[in-house]
């Protein structure tokens, strides 16, 4: 199986350099030949076009950050601080940290984020982000899947539908420590795809990722049978196969249980952060108070892509700061020495240049002051008008900032990015066309971006 | 002369060459009006230019002759000249005596150049759909869709091997067979049949003894016998009732972004099984669903029933948190989703938001449907909170439920109406006693002892009340005629808030049946709707269920996509077999079982499962070379197991199959809750029943579910993917219930017995066969090794762990978790 999967790949590299044309022509056997080889639904397959990420690391912050407090540097806002806002009672509130320029083409970070300005030569900040919803339970499903209204497979599967799985003893698509909220489980579900590609789940949201693991892939005990048992159900197997020569059902399920048992010893090790040096694991801030859980999630998230897993989601929660927008700094100190470590780390091992690094929210905050109570300070109501995220790696220009919001940050006003934009980008990145990447189900052809999404030609360098 | 055949042969080439291009260019120019020249038409122009507006300035834009012929302003295109199109001078926004279209922004860029294109074209228009939204008359019927013409009623055909045949559908197959001179494969031996027909009956294995009882018959009729007694058990409504529930979408919560918990969903479940055990006739089954509450009920008999077989139309997923008018919307169309899909293969809902692109369902038509569903309130339950802005009522079912049911409203609201006195009384003595005034001080002393007597009483009564409440019924969910049933209004592009023209209630203008009921004005008009569907006239309702009865028999569908027949479905590999299956099947009554038992006793559900040569080698290959995928039907293929026969299968195999049926569900226990509040081991606590009656939450299904292909029960599903994957394997390896049930499998066997007995039993209990001589050799290896290495654990023995081993080992093989050939 690795081996055919090993062949797809160079087969497919080999497209890419060669005519459309020639190319479309030889799909067809080459699909047949990639069925026949009997790979499965994970099998590594082509892309529609020259592919600049291979992975992608998905960082969701479930609640939605403050942009106008963390990367929207907003100087008018900050004078205007007190003044009416747009909507009835609210005044403006101007950030209370301060902001300078890093990296070599200046990108504004608030003091907030001292680790990430220090990677700001590698990121791509887009400033002008929509979304449909300013509710998290429409907007958290949006983001995930593309819509709300119906069940939709979600970005990962969606991928793994399009490229297949890069390797062949992990799974394809993981989540860690997703959300049991607003969609929960849709939000890396398959929906009508196969189940095949569906996110193994690690952990959940709020809960230590310390003690977390993958379901049954748990290393053997200490009097375990667990590799005659194998021995002898394989070899069960193939009697089986040959009383039913050539027949499908049997091979793929001998592959699978190959498969299983390489499973079961790869994910506990890569489970098992202590194979990292001491150096590494001080970079990410493991065991160290504030960082710790992400810091472990981002190191995981690391091994896995570096392992061949294709996409990973991580989930970090607790950015709905309605009021008590001080808290943001407890938000910060819990992410932002993970991430830049993240990037810093794939960056020294070559693996930036084909992953792809997403942090985002569902959607941003407004640059009002909200619920000011006495015994708490204010904080912000959602936008869904105007949010910032940024990428990183996997073929995005690096130190780039792309469009803006309007002088007090209520809403994009240039090179807006709506969130189908966005799917629509990140499948380009990985060498697939939002147009093409079907699936047909209950008499439709279904896509991610629905019939919506615009590649962003101009993020990507 | 032969140059002139030459050049005339080049010709020839030539033009179809040319035809073929023509062909493929009007492919594309179709292709591109419905991707990119419909949507903006409708999207930004149709809201005031549509038919069912007053159109601004006359003009209208949902057809070529009105485009062509244009408003008040004049022609609006002029094919193949943009530049002069008045429609392209309005959306580009740059003349001055053009209005700029659409007035309020302009049209994304690729919009423009998608009509720029479109017009400098030639503004094709296909003629098979004239308008962007039916007007009634407005496209025509597609009356070539295959699946909506009448049956052909054949005689069976003859065939040339006259023995083979044992009934009807033998000689539909056979005689395709021979036509492309293939021969079917040789029969099943007598264990795989076993076996085949006791899982796809009822979805558990056949025990060892009925194994053995079943070899030893020498009867003739003894396999027609064992179909008839599998087919009068209770296991057969448990196998073929999850296979409905599948198809409608049944689930115990919301799912969605706030997933609530619907703990009276359980009866509706309990109300299938039942029904395909009664073997309930198909269209009494429909009607009950779609209108049990409307059909006349004798209370005594079949009251609940007809309430409950209305949950159909409350179970689907919904989005609680949605304001009332999306979630109504939203509701109508998965009830309109499931009706059409499960009861007639078509996808309608496609039609919400514009007419049906492939097949023939113009948006008026989903309206006609939605009219009836308005007028139908779906009774799911749930209690109003923050984020559930769309609670419903129940049916209370049971002795006297609706008796119980009012005396503990009444009971509710006494307790309600005594607290409310208590809590004035408690306020009148509270303010006395705190500023009493002077002069009425006398007065006041006896009010206030007065009081106090009456507060006590009150509170006594109170508590009298709180501890004597009356038992609740059970309740269930269902569906009812709301008041006053109403005709819909369009929704354009499916916005519930921007709405078109009144569309009378009714069915599908593609299906029509020759004098029809139409919904009444003070129904709904949904037992209209089931008559509709069980009409006569109607071919497609019961093609679509035989030939779900048949997907699950032979892992494909005569139809492989057993939920679309429409354009884009498949085309029936045995047409004329359908046909006369279902006529068939409405000319027995009805009877699902009916129609199982005639394939199940047909030949060609009798065959083996090999691929390569058999008994006639040659013959056999070539089926191999000339039909590799089997369309033909000249072998069984092999079928995996679904995920609850493997676990049912692992639980009887085990001795802890609890065949009962739970008194409810464990959803129930919890309540009206969100599901997020739960804990993950409430939500789906040990179970020893089988399989169908595991709590079925939306995004919380059991670990073994998600991971062997139980489809997302938000949509409708008759035919489950079969994927095989690595985590699957880890399941069975690693999960600790699965060691429990064989650990629990070895304690069955008797200690006495040696290894090659034990081992003879073993395989007989989990395969219903003996091992194999290498088999044999390869489990007592297997056997020995375990004995060394395992190690006593509390509870467990060395002998429990290494039979348990071997048992554990069996679990995991493909023998196991397929449908093959044993003997």
């Amino acid at each position: 199986m690795t081996d055919f999967g090993n062949r797809n790949i160079s087969r497919r590299q080999w497209l890419q350099v060669s005519s459309p044309t020639f190319g479309s022509l030889v799909l067809a056997s080459l699909v047949g030949d990639i069925a026949r080889a009997g790979s499965g639904p994970l099998a590594a397959r082509l892309t529609h076009h020259a592919q600049r990420a291979k992975r992608v690391i998905f960082l969701f912050m479930n609640g939605g950050p403050s942009q106008m407090d963390l990367l929207d540097y907003k100087p008018g806002l900050n004078e205007r601080d007190g003044q009416a806002g747009r909507n009835d009672g609210r005044e403006l509130m101007g950030s209370p940290w301060k902001f300078a320029r890093h990296g070599k083409a200046g990108l504004w970070f608030s003091e907030l984020l001292p680790h990430l300005a220090g990677q700001a030569d590698h990121l791509c900040i887009i400033h002008s982000m929509q979304t449909d919803s300013s509710s998290h339970p429409q907007a958290v499903p949006l983001l995930h899947t593309g819509s709300f209204q119906f069940t939709r497979p979600s970005l990962g599967s969606w991928v793994l539908h399009g490229l297949g799985s890069e390797n062949s003893h992990l799974p394809g698509f993981m989540t860690v420590n997703p959300t049991r909220v607003f969609g929960g489980p849709s939000n890396y579900g398959s929906a009508f795809l196969p189940t095949a590609y569906q996110a193994t789940r690690i952990g959940w949201e709020k809960k230590s990722l310390r003690d977390a693991q993958v379901a049954n892939a748990v290393p053997p005990a200490a009097d375990s049978i667990a590799d005659a048992n194998l021995r002898l159900t394989q070899s069960l197997n193939r009697k089986l196969l040959e009383r039913h020569p050539s027949n499908q059902p049997i091979q793929g399920l001998i592959d699978s249980l190959t498969l299983s048992s390489r499973m079961q010893e790869t994910i506990p090790h890569l489970m098992d952060l202590a194979t990292e040096t001491k150096e590494t694991l001080d970079l990410y801030g493991i065991d160290q108070k504030p960082t710790d859980n992400f810091a472990r999630q981002c190191l995981l998230a690391r091994r896995f892509v570096e392992s061949g897993v294709r996409f990973v989601q991580l989930t970090h929660h607790g950015w709905d700061l309605h009021s008590n927008l001080p808290h943001l700094v407890d938000r910060c100190r819990e992410v932002d020495q993970p991430v830049a470590a993240l990037l810093a780390d794939l960056h020294r091992r070559g693996l930036l240049d084909d992953t792809l690094v997403v942090w985002t929210g569902e959607f941003g905050r407004e640059p009002e002051a909200q619920a000011d109570h006495k015994d708490r300070a204010a904080g912000r109501d959602h936008n869904a008008k105007g949010f910032c995220l940024w990428m990183a790696g996997g073929g995005v220009r690096s130190g780039f900032s792309y469009g803006k919001t309007d002088e007090l940050g209520f809403e994009a006003v240039e090179n807006k990015v709506h969130l189908h934009d966005l799917h629509a980008t990140i499948l380009h990145l990985l060498g697939l066309d939002h147009t093409q990447l079907t699936f047909r189900y209950s008499g439709r052809d279904f896509r991610l971006t629905d019939v919506h999404g615009q590649v962003v030609h101009n993020i990507i360098a | 002369m032969q140059h002139l055949v030459h050049c005339l042969g080049i010709l020839v080439l030539v033009v179809n060459a040319v035809m073929a291009s023509e062909e493929a260019s009007l492919e594309s120019r179709r292709d591109f009006f419905e991707r990119r020249v419909r949507p903006v038409l409708i999207e930004h122009c149709f809201k005031c230019h549509g038919r069912n507006n007053q159109a601004q300035n006359g003009l209208w834009v949902d057809n070529r002759n009105s485009l062509l012929k244009g408003g008040i302003s004049g022609p609006s295109i002029l094919p193949g000249k943009p530049e002069e199109s008045l429609l392209i001078a309005a959306i580009l926004r740059q003349a001055d005596d053009v209005e700029s279209m659409p007035p309020d922004k302009p049209l994304p860029q690729k919009a423009l150049e998608s009509l720029i294109q479109w017009v400098r074209d030639g503004a094709y228009w296909p003629d098979a759909s004239p308008s962007l939204v039916n007007e009634q008359t407005g496209r025509e019927p597609a009356t070539n869709l295959w699946s909506l013409l009448p049956w052909t009623v054949s005689e069976v055909p003859s065939v040339v091997a006259t023995t083979w045949p044992t009934n009807g559908i033998d000689c539909f197959i056979l005689s395709r067979l021979e036509r492309q001179q293939l021969k079917p494969v040789a029969d099943a031996g007598r264990r795989t049949m076993l076996r085949r027909v006791y899982f796809d009956l009822t979805g558990l294995p056949p025990t060892r003894s009925r194994v053995e009882a079943f070899l030893a018959n020498r009867s003739p009729d003894r396999f027609e016998r064992l179909v008839d007694r599998l087919l009068a058990s209770p296991q057969f409504g448990e196998r073929w009732g999850r296979h409905w529930l599948d198809v409608v979408r049944f689930a115990e919560s919301s799912g969605k972004e706030c997933n609530f918990t619907y703990p009276h969903a359980w009866p509706y479940r309990n109300y299938v099984i039942d029904s395909l055990n009664a073997d309930k006739p198909y269209d009494r089954f429909l009607h009950e669903q779609l209108a049990g509450d409307l059909l006349p009920a004798d209370p005594a008999a079949n009251g609940d029933e007809l309430q409950v077989a209305t949950g159909f139309l409350a179970i689907g997923s919904k989005r609680h948190n949605a304001k009332p008018t999306e979630f109504m919307a939203d509701v109508v169309d998965d009830q309109i989703d499931v009706t059409m899909r499960a009861f007639l293969g078509l996808t309608v809902a496609c039609a919400r938001c514009h007419d049906h692109k492939i097949d023939p369902v113009p948006q008026a038509d989903y309206y006609a449907l939605a009219g009836i569903f308005q007028s139908t309130e779906p009774l799911y339950g749930t209690s109003k909170t923050k984020l559930n802005k769309n609670p419903g009522e129940l049916v209370p079912i049971g002795a006297d439920g609706r008796g119980k049911h009012e005396a503990a409203e009444k009971h509710e609201q006494l307790i309600k109406k005594t607290s409310a006195q208590l809590d004035a009384k408690k306020k009148d003595l509270l303010p006395q006693n705190e500023e009493p005034s002077e002069s009425a001080e006398l007065s006041n002393g006896n009010l206030v002892e007065c009081l106090k007597t009456e507060v006590a009483e009150l509170e006594a009564n109170l508590q009298r009340l709180k501890e004597n409440r009356p038992t609740r019924p059970l309740y269930s969910t269902g569906a009812r005629d709301r008041k006053t049933p109403a005709d819909a209004r369009i929704a354009i592009r499916g916005d519930p808030d921007v709405l078109g023209a009144e569309v009378p209630r009714g069915f599908l203008s593609c299906l029509r049946v020759t004098s029809a009921d139409l919904p009444p004005p003070e129904q709904s008009g949904r037992l209209e709707l089931a008559r509709w569907l069980t009409h006569p006239d109607n071919p497609l309702t019961a093609r679509v269920m035989v030939n779900r009865v048949w997907h699950h028999l032979f892992g494909n569908g005569l139809v492989g996509t057993v939920d679309n027949f429409g354009s884009l479905g498949n085309m029936p590999s045995h047409p004329q077999l359908l046909d006369w299956l279902a006529t068939a099947f409405v000319r027995q009554d009805w009877s699902t079982k009916g129609i199982i038992r005639s394939v199940v006793l047909s030949r060609s559900y009798r065959l083996n499962s090999r691929a390569a040569a058999d008994t006639d080698g040659s013959l056999v290959s070539d089926a191999q070379a000339k039909d590799p995928s089997n369309k033909l039907l000249w072998r069984m293929p092999i079928r995996h197991l679904e995920v609850e026969a493997i676990r049912d299968a692992m639980l009887k195999t085990s001795g802890k199959l609890d065949t009962g049926r739970p008194q409810s569900s464990s959803v129930t226990a919890l309540g009206d809750q969100l599901i997020r509040d739960i804990p993950l081991d409430e939500l789906q606590p040990p179970s020893r029943y089988r399989s169908v009656y595991l709590p079925v939450i939306r995004d919380y299904l059991p670990v073994m579910f998600e991971q062997f292909d139980f489809p997302s029960p938000d949509l409708v599903s008759g035919r489950r993917s079969a994927t095989v994957v690595p985590l699957q394997d880890l399941f069975l390896q690693n999960d600790p219930q699965v060691r429990n049930l064989a650990h629990a499998a070895a304690n069955q066997l008797v200690p006495e017995q040696t290894d090659d007995a034990k081992l003879q039993d073993v395989f007989l209990r989990v395969l219903s066969r003996p091992p194999r001589d290498d088999e044999r050799r390869d489990a007592l290896a297997y056997l020995e090794h375990a004995r060394a290495t395992v190690r006593d654990e509390a509870n467990v023995e060395v002998e429990v762990k290494t039979w348990g081993g071997l048992f554990h080992v069996l679990f995991r093989t493909a023998e196991f978790r397929c449908l093959v050939d044993i003997d």
